[in-house]
């Protein structure tokens, strides 16, 4: 039995199937909001204040202001992956991807607090912070996002991302990596290395490439970008290889697995990178995306398995190994969803629905999950994947028919809608998270 | 899909006073308003929290739910033509959901009433 259950005095698990659920039920949901108030409608601590927490803190709120909800969270302003490509580009300032917890704090009631969660107690229901206490959860929510998984690949350890950034969590990697690329002779060559799958945000390296670029296209025409990939196929692929050929001709080289794009050892003094095969390339800035795995914090509470990721029940999100914990984002399996901000978020209103149900005693509705991912191959050209996702025969499935990719060959109208329709998604999608718009 | 057996109508008041919302619509009692209420959170990653956002996205709040339910529909079944995006999502819910959609959008007030002059004191 959980802990809340204990505390507030009535076992109302235990009330309720004595009563016959069915008839209570109605009753349960219509009143509990206001006729229990404090902590008898249950503690759920939060952790991690992205796409996944943020929106989890805000819809456990907006299911039910009794509920007292805790957000930890170390950084005070949250700069977001999505659009961190447009100021590697020179097409958006950092200030116009970061984001607070005002609304949260000042709207929805949720108690904010700027610390590192270091560990947790699944038995005695407690997460350890940086500060030193303990907090108490009836319900856990870890939306860790992703750690980097360090000499993975030979040679590319915390020192090394100093010269070679990954830029995959954005921040002060975005800046060192756009400082890097500003300060690149013309004539030089940018080159990424990309990570086998799964990985945060599957179309963001391409992305990226794209927007380098138009960048070099614009101040370094000389200059071009190469990708070594460890995987034969990306997402969207047709899209951008188009949308390369049209606005940069061959300034994009894209080398995949097959083709010895595979890179194993990364000097990052020497800028260079060796493949599968012992071709070594030498670059004038270099960006290591390097293999990934769910958030520290997710090993500590044990939920991750032998894979590094976060194995979780289709239907809620909860664990599938550690009761009372719900983990949402990067760091779950939850393919075929990707790891995006945007199924973070929806992922974050099914766990939210869940817990109010649950600490209601009542079974959780049933779990819908939309992504919606817009990809800039330029400043006006933008393109997109949509997919809509329910639980089949127990597991997560896309509804057939539905979803898929921008067609090909479309418009230069339909590109500029799309690259309209980027800003608009990424405004909405900031403001259902956090409440503010860059 | 098995909807039968979910909770119908006598929840709506409670949530839809919790998000702030003045008029309930009833028009589709085969779906709790929990349920509704999930489905159309997957709507505000692109129209905003309760499809309020004013911007390149349409806004879907207070628009006439006969409105929004044809142009679901429209989406689903209808040749792909003044949309980018919608067909295919639309495509990922039945009929009977869509309409739902619409009328929960339907009943929301698009000005935000409770924005920030009205912010609630943090709980401790």
């Amino acid at each position: 039995m959980t802990k809340h259950l204990q505390r507030s005095g009535i076992n109302r698990r235990q009330l309720i199937k004595g009563l016959g659920a069915a008839s209570l039920l109605p009753l349960v949901g219509g009143v509990t909001p206001f006729a229990i108030g404090g902590e008898n409608a249950g503690k759920v601590v939060v952790v991690g204040g992205g796409f996944g927490g943020a929106t989890a803190a805000k819809y456990l709120k907006r299911a039910n202001p009794a509920i007292e909800v805790i957000l930890v969270e170390p950084a005070e302003t949250f700069y977001t992956c999505p659009f961190s490509n447009l100021h590697l580009g020179g097409l958006r300032s950092m200030d116009a991807i970061a984001h607070g917890y005002d609304e949260l704090k000042d709207r929805y009631g949720v108690r904010v607090i700027h610390a590192t969660a270091e560990d947790v107690d699944a038995t005695a229901h407690t997460v350890r912070l940086s500060t030193g206490s303990d907090l108490e959860y009836d319900r856990l929510v870890l939306s860790p996002g992703i750690d980097i998984r360090w000499n993975a690949l030979e040679g590319y350890d915390e020192a090394a991302a100093e010269k070679a950034p990954h830029a995959w969590k954005a921040g002060s990697q975005t800046e060192i990596l756009r400082a890097q690329l500003k300060a690149m002779d013309d004539g030089g060559t940018f080159v990424m290395v990309a990570p086998d799958n799964p990985f945060r945000c599957p179309p963001g390296p391409y992305e990226r490439a794209s927007l380098v670029a138009n960048y070099l296209s614009q101040y370094k025409p000389k200059s071009k970008v190469l990708i070594l990939d460890a995987k034969d196929n990306f997402s969207k692929q047709g899209l951008f290889m188009e949308g390369w050929e049209r606005l940069y001709g061959d300034r994009i080289e894209w080398v995949g697995l097959s083709n010895d794009g595979r890179v194993t050892r990364v000097d990052a003094e020497r800028l260079e990178v060796e493949t599968e095969f012992g071709t070594v390339h030498r670059a004038d800035v270099l960006n290591v995306i390097p293999p990934q795995k769910a958030g520290w914090i997710a090993e500590r509470a044990g939920v991750t398995d032998d894979s590094g990721w976060v194995p979780v029940k289709p239907e809620t999100f909860e664990s599938q190994q550690v009761e009372d914990i719900y983990v949402i984002g990067d760091a779950t399996v939850a393919a075929p969803m990707p790891k995006s901000g945007f199924c973070a978020n929806a992922q974050a209103k099914v766990v939210a629905a869940a817990i109010a149900a649950s600490l209601e005693s009542r079974p959780a509705p049933e779990a819908y999950w939309t992504n919606t991912c817009y990809s800039l191959v330029g400043p006006e050209y933008g393109i997109s994947v949509a997919g809509v996702y329910r639980v089949q025969d127990g597991v997560i499935a896309e509804v057939e028919g539905s979803g898929g990719v921008s067609p090909m060959d479309a418009p230069d109208a339909t590109r500029a809608l799309e690259a309209e329709y980027a800003v608009g998604w990424y405004n909405a999608i900031c403001q259902d998270t956090w409440g503010t718009q860059a | 899909m098995k909807r039968s057996l979910r909770m119908a109508v006598a929840p709506v008041m409670g949530a839809l006073l919790l998000t702030g919302v003045a008029a309930p619509s009833l028009a589709e009692p085969t779906f709790s308003s929990e349920q509704v209420a999930l489905m159309a959170s997957g709507c505000a990653n692109c129209h905003g929290t309760d499809g309020r956002l004013v911007g390149s996205v349409p806004t879907i709040a207070g628009r006439p739910a006969a409105v929004l339910e044809t142009r679901l529909l429209a989406f689903k079944h209808g040749e792909p033509g003044d949309t980018t995006i919608m067909d295919r999502i639309a495509k990922g819910f039945t009929d009977e959901e869509l309409a739902a959609l619409a009328g929960h959008f339907a009943a929301i007030d698009p000005v935000d009433k409770d924005d920030s002059n009205n912010a609630q004191e943090p709980q401790e």
